[in-house]
């Protein structure tokens, strides 16, 4: 075994894999940059292009790309207010808050230094987790994985909690991601739901351009009225000064760094259910650690925490994702499943042979995003003044170039014109639930999880009628999910205590 | 603020679209109408909750954890802005279905920098190429994405 992890090391750090996982990670650093162009399409893109090469040159090429967007995906989503993957698209609200704030250097260096560790906790769980979350991975069945689900849903309505009426507003966009998700043809029956007679929506409701939409446009809206740059009249201040205070933020909260690494790599490992959640879900126990109202009330506004929680999370399951694709074959998210198409077209067939016969292969892939991430955080780190300068250019030259990108990026996920049609229609439900105040977040995971959820409490209605609701599992989540609920409350109740 | 108006009416599209989403899915099988049920039934009643708590609620709900847009300026310059932001998308769009994104991304950027941004000729032809160079370079050179090009130029030709 620790012959085969070296061996790992020595295999990316030969001239020609090591020159693939450069060129990966030259491409995935554009590609997070750029709103809209998901890593997992530039994956697919990829692909045809490693039939000449040898295993370990191939996946140092496909893993460098892929391990890295999500980190500089949340340059622009911090800089910009806009979503550079659908991934990155929780750091914003704390993140592009502290940006307005002229603290972008901050938010940048917490981002990048959660997303560094997030990355080296995901590669040492893949490392040290095959054998040891085998066994928990197929306890869960659809029961199970629906009530995580219930579970993630409850996390995101709650830190929107402020009071009974905040947790309303949360469930409210959460049911509508919910409902939303039933877009398209339904898997079961195969009837066309909520299709308004379109071919387009048949297949649902794409993730990018809703995501796009639904943060992109009001920021822009904000940005034509105030006719000023991001930054506004806040000065951008010393950057490198503000990246470090942003490290020191990431060892401050080293615990909560560590927890949100840890909920990132077991949403990676639980397949179905990937990026776009884990980041919800760690930005939700980030607003979890708040120990009072006014604290609470501070997430959306440039807290730190809002930034090294979904940072840590994001990266952190790329490591928990390729546990059950390796080990079992299972693909955990999209860009897995395409991943997973690498493995056959190179010969690899996942499953006990990745863990025996070719352990050393196996290896390789943790030391490529160790290595990737380690390279693409100095290469940002080195640049952060010229990034972060960008948030002191005039928003009349901002305006056109984010609004290109924007219709760009929706506009290739389905090369239709109907793409750009959902950006502008999300893009003005979005600014009217942020007028009227209410939370985006929970929409946007409602709208992930809503295929997922519906499956899953399909199957398990078909399969144990309501007996699902009495497994011991579903009974502990649904506790959880409780508990997540009340707890604002009871942390209320607790304060007004004290002070009495 | 937030605005008691606006939730009013979200909470009242949102209540028309669960009650449409339900009537819509009983006509189907189980299969199809289990998920609309679980999900809508309980959306028409917290749509309801909101709508009933904006119109007969005393105290206004403090805004969420969330993006807040800028405050601080007179209502009808905010007003005029957004419908002028609005007005730059809509067109934007149009302008791509008309002619594709290969004409109508520098038509936009070009536009806008001298309608918008009141720059000099010679900076917004300048910026304006680099952002064509820019698209062109990586859109179409580097990705090979195909853009269509627009219904104008397929009718003519």
């Amino acid at each position: 075994m620790g012959e085969a992890f070296v061996q790992g090391l020595l295999l990316v750090l030969q001239w020609k894999p090591f020159a693939f996982m450069l060129l990966g990670i030259g491409i995935g650093f554009w590609v997070g940059l750029l709103p809209g162009i998901g890593g997992a399409t530039t994956l697919a893109l990829m692909l045809p292009f490693i039939y000449n090469m040898q295993p370990v040159e191939a996946f140092a090429f496909l893993l460098g790309m892929h391990s890295v967007v999500a980190t500089t995906g949340d340059v622009t989503s911090i800089l910009f207010g806009v979503p550079g993957e659908a991934t990155t698209a929780a750091i914003i609200l704390d993140g592009h808050a502290m940006a307005k704030k002229g603290e972008a250097g901050r938010a940048l260096g917490a981002a990048l230094a959660s997303s560094l560790v997030g990355a080296l906790i995901g590669a040492a769980a893949l490392a040290l987790a095959i054998p040891i979350v085998r066994p928990l991975v197929l306890t869960f069945g659809s029961p199970e994985l629906f009530m995580l689900a219930i579970v993630g849903l409850a996390f995101i309505a709650s830190l929107s909690a402020q009071g009974a009426r905040g947790m309303v507003r949360g469930f409210l966009a959460g049911g509508l991601g919910l409902f939303l998700a039933m877009v398209g043809q339904d898997p079961q029956a195969g009837i066309a739901r909520y299709t308004l007679d379109t071919l387009y929506l048949w297949q649902g409701l794409d993730l990018v351009p809703v995501l796009v939409g639904l943060f992109a446009i009001p920021e822009i809206i904000d940005l034509v009225v105030r006719g000023t740059s991001i930054a506004g009249d806040a000065p951008v201040g010393r950057i490198s000064r503000g990246a470090l205070e942003g490290i020191k933020d990431v060892f401050r909260h080293f615990w909560l760094t560590i927890r949100c690494s840890l909920i990132g790599t077991f949403i990676g490992i639980t397949p179905g259910l990937g990026g776009a959640v884990a980041q919800w879900m760690a930005y939700g126990h980030a607003t979890q650690s708040a120990r009072t109202p006014e604290e609470r009330r501070g997430f959306g506004q440039g807290d730190v925490r809002g930034v090294i929680g979904p940072g840590a999370a994001c990266n952190s399951k790329e490591g928990g994702a390729l546990i059950p694709t390796i080990a079992f074959g299972v693909p955990g998210s999209t860009s897995m499943a395409i991943l997973l198409g690498g493995f056959f077209l190179l010969g690899l067939v996942p499953g006990p042979d990745m863990l025996t016969k070719h352990l050393s292969v196996t290896f390789s892939l943790v030391w490529t995003i160790v290595l990737a991430n380690v390279i693409t955080v100095a290469a940002c780190f080195l640049l952060l003044n010229r990034l972060t300068a960008l948030t002191a250019v005039q928003g009349h030259l901002l305006v056109p170039v984010i609004l290109v990108l924007v219709f760009i990026g929706s506009y290739t996920s389905n090369s239709s014109y109907a793409d750009i049609v959902v950006t502008i229609v999300f893009g003005a439900v979005g600014y009217f639930m942020v007028v009227a105040g209410w939370p985006r977040a929970p929409l946007v995971l409602g709208l992930v999880l809503g295929k997922i959820a519906e499956n899953y409490l399909y199957i398990s209605v078909a399969r144990y009628d309501a007996g699902w609701l009495t497994r011991p599992v579903v009974l502990a989540l649904l506790a959880i999910a409780i508990g997540v609920i009340f707890y604002p409350a009871i942390q209320a109740w607790r304060a007004r205590r004290r002070h009495a | 603020m937030p605005s008691r108006s606006t939730s009013l009416a979200l909470a009242l599209a949102i209540m028309a679209l669960s009650a449409w989403g339900v009537f819509s899915a009983l006509g189907w099988p189980w299969k199809a109408k289990l998920f609309p049920l679980v999900i809508g039934i309980p959306l028409f009643c917290l749509a309801t909750a909101e709508a009933l708590w904006v119109i007969f609620g005393k105290q206004d709900a403090a805004a969420a954890s969330d993006f807040k847009l800028s405050e601080g300026l007179e209502r009808n310059v905010v007003l005029r802005r957004t419908a002028l932001a609005a007005a730059w998308m809509i067109g934007f769009f149009a302008l791509i279905v008309l002619v594709g994104f290969p004409i109508a991304v520098p038509v936009l950027v070009f536009v806008y920098l001298k309608v918008q941004g009141k720059e000099g000729w010679l900076f917004t032809g300048v910026f304006t190429a680099a952002v064509w160079a820019f698209f062109y370079g990586l859109f179409d050179l580097l990705l090979h994405l195909h853009f269509p090009e627009g219904w104008l130029l397929s009718w003519f030709g």
